[in-house]
């Protein structure tokens, strides 16, 4: 207590001294704050942003291979063979396979363009969606090619305004659907430009049938594929599961480019953010060498600064101090400097990211999100705190090795 | 009591070797007042810093109340710095930025246990010493008399067994440094072995007994009447 008291009157006596040595410990502490706030922001809301099911979630669509038309490879689509076959791969919970067009569905006084879904029974439940009444399609739907229709909250609303969907019939090129279900409203988490509640579920065999046409682009055809893990540590042994798969279906060999896509999309999203820590890493460092440099600034001020008290050194020693008292005293100066810049830089690193934050508000949503929690700050205030100790140990040191007959002696 | 037996130092300075000390044996009963005079680089500053513990001889001994302290280590030799020594300098050695007060409590602060009416100690110091009303001035707003008295204050606080003084009346007029030897005389009466390092014989005849020093060894030791009658 006595020690602390009498590095602050130390300090206090060399204000703006201390205050410039303080400065690199203060952009050192308040960028390694800022930057771990907004890594930690960053990570915060990725992991917001996708639910479990996601994580969960392999999403296969076709693609096209080759750059040049000699070694391109037709675009393939996946069909009902693939969908059995994936959905009967270890650690599968369930498949899911559509395919859709932009259509118009009329009803009496009323038309809108949607999406039209051929889908099965389990759609709704990759989709991370519920039903507000009605009934889900079955596979029964699937089986007797119904015209059964299952419709998502938007298009309800622009079709049927007020009134109550289910029951109602909506025809779509001319074929009558009737309504057996609506869909409940989903936040939207992540926009993709269109409204995610804007679409009507047909079974995907009365879509092939009756509305695409049933030639041979069609028949048995799947457009997308979603596959459910049963938790999300089967994942990664699933998607190789499925490549082999579908390479094994498609006659590729392991060294042929797939022409088709499969994704984990929650994963693609980790990837992006450990590239963004790379960003983080690089400011954090750049905290670090602030904080070093710092560190030898105060290292340098308390050299000078034992050089300048040699004679109150050698006096406190005439007195009875020992060579250990005068070490802490050297040291706690040189904690208590490091500690204040640390809190002022806390301080500043605190200001800066609220500043980022809101700065960087974009469409009434924050492009840096922030995570300013204790941990963070305690981390950024140790470093200063531990740079104080290992840069004040030297000069402390020399201060406590002084000759206390040459010490009281110097001019 | 203090004994020095067969004392020995030397310094090497610019490939000269310097004997500080040579063979110096002194005996100094309790109570008394002594005054080492001598001219620059006669031994008599080297003479205190051994008798100080603040530096080690080549050879020989040095004890104080029958123990040796030529041998201590440096921690032992800083508690009986605290305990058993005070120290007068010529230039007060004061924190600048400190009151009156703190600047005499300051050994206290480096006792173990620590004594916790350190203050109340200092203030009672001061007053002692003539100072009773300047306890919370700091060394810039007093004479060069009155730091000197702090300063002596400082060495009193801890109840020293011997009171070294290094010319401390080098830095003080005549009259100023009259106050001071008075001082110092009437704390010797009061029974404080007093060891008094000075190049002013009119500073030195104060003193019981005066030790001429000259190359490290001494000249002459003599016992002063005027001060003993007095």
């Amino acid at each position: 207590m006595t020690l602390l008291r009498l590095a602050f009157s130390s300090l206090m006596e060399r204000k703006l001294r201390s205050l410039l040595t303080m400065l690199g410990i203060i952009i050192g502490v308040a960028s390694v704050f800022a930057m771990l706030a907004i890594g930690n922001g960053a990570k915060k809301s990725i992991l917001e942003n996708f639910d479990e099911l996601s994580t969960r979630t392999v999403s296969l669509r076709p693609l096209w291979t080759g750059r040049r038309s000699s070694q391109s490879r037709p675009y393939r689509r996946f069909d009902e063979a693939d969908l059995k076959e994936l959905a009967a791969l270890p650690d599968v919970e369930l498949v899911s396979g559509t395919l859709g067009r932009e259509e118009t569905a009329v009803v009496p006084g009323a038309d809108w363009a949607t999406s039209i879904t051929g889908a099965d029974e389990n759609h709704l439940y990759t989709e991370g969606m519920e039903m507000a009444g009605g009934r889900n399609l079955t596979p029964e739907d699937l089986e007797f090619g119904r015209t059964v229709a299952v419709v998502g909250s938007a298009a309800a609303s622009r079709l049927f305004g007020q009134s109550y969907p289910v029951g109602q019939t909506i025809s779509i090129r001319k074929v009558p659907f009737e309504v057996v279900g609506l869909v409940a409203e989903k936040e939207g988490e992540i926009s993709w430009g269109g409204d995610e509640n804007d679409f009507i579920l047909i079974p995907r065999t009365t879509a092939r049938n009756r509305l695409f046409g049933n030639d041979w682009l069609v028949r048995n055809q799947i457009d997308n594929i979603r596959v459910v893990a049963r938790d999300q540590g089967a994942v990664a042994n699933l998607q190789n599961n499925i490549d082999y798969l579908l390479r094994r279906r498609r006659g590729l060999s392991a060294a042929d480019a797939p022409d088709f896509a499969a994704r984990n999309f929650a994963a693609m999203q980790q990837s992006r953010a450990e590239s963004g820590r790379i960003f983080t890493v690089l400011l954090a460092s750049m905290g670090v060498i602030s904080l070093v440099v710092g560190g030898v600034g105060v290292m340098n001020i308390m050299l000078v600064s034992v050089t300048e008290r040699t004679r109150e050194i050698g006096l406190r020693m005439s007195i009875g101090a020992r060579r250990s008292d005068i070490l802490r005293q050297f040291l706690v100066e040189a904690v208590v400097l490091c500690g204040l810049g640390g809190a002022i830089g806390l301080a500043v690193g605190y200001g800066a990211s609220q500043f980022a934050e809101k700065a960087s508000v974009q469409n009434g949503e924050a492009l840096f999100k922030t995570v300013t929690d204790v941990p963070t700050a305690l981390i950024a205030f140790g470093s200063a705190v531990l740079i104080g100790v290992v840069f004040g140990y030297l000069p402390a040191r020399r201060a406590s090795r002084l000759n206390p007959v040459e010490a009281l002696r110097h001019e | 009591m203090i004994r020095t037996a067969d004392l020995r130092k030397t310094y090497t300075m610019g490939g000269q070797t310097i004997h500080a000390l040579d063979g110096v044996s002194l005996d100094i009963p309790d109570g008394q007042f002594v005054a080492v005079i001598g001219a620059s680089g006669s031994g008599k500053s080297t003479l205190m810093n051994m008798l100080g513990g603040l530096d080690s001889p080549d050879s020989g001994s040095v004890e104080i109340n029958g123990q040796n302290i030529a041998g201590l280590g440096q921690k032992t030799l800083a508690r009986f710095r605290n305990e058993t020594l005070g120290f007068v300098f010529q230039s007060f050695q004061l924190m600048p930025r400190q009151t009156a007060v703190a600047n005499v409590a300051l050994p206290l602060s480096y006792r173990r246990p620590k004594p916790a009416d350190a203050n109340e100690r200092a203030a009672a110091v001061l007053g002692a010493v003539g100072l009773g009303d300047r306890l919370t001035n700091k060394p810039t707003q007093l004479s060069g008399g009155q730091q000197q008295r702090v300063a002596i204050a400082r060495a009193l606080v801890g109840d020293p067994k011997l009171l070294l003084a290094d010319e401390p009346t080098g830095a003080l007029d005549s009259q100023t440094s009259d106050d001071i030897m008075e001082l110092l005389v009437r704390l010797g009466r009061e029974g404080l072995t007093i060891v008094l390092i000075t190049h002013d014989l009119e500073v030195a005849e104060y003193a019981q007994r005066i030790i001429t020093m000259r190359d490290g060894q001494i000249l002459e030791d003599r016992m002063n009447e005027k001060a003993v009658a007095a």
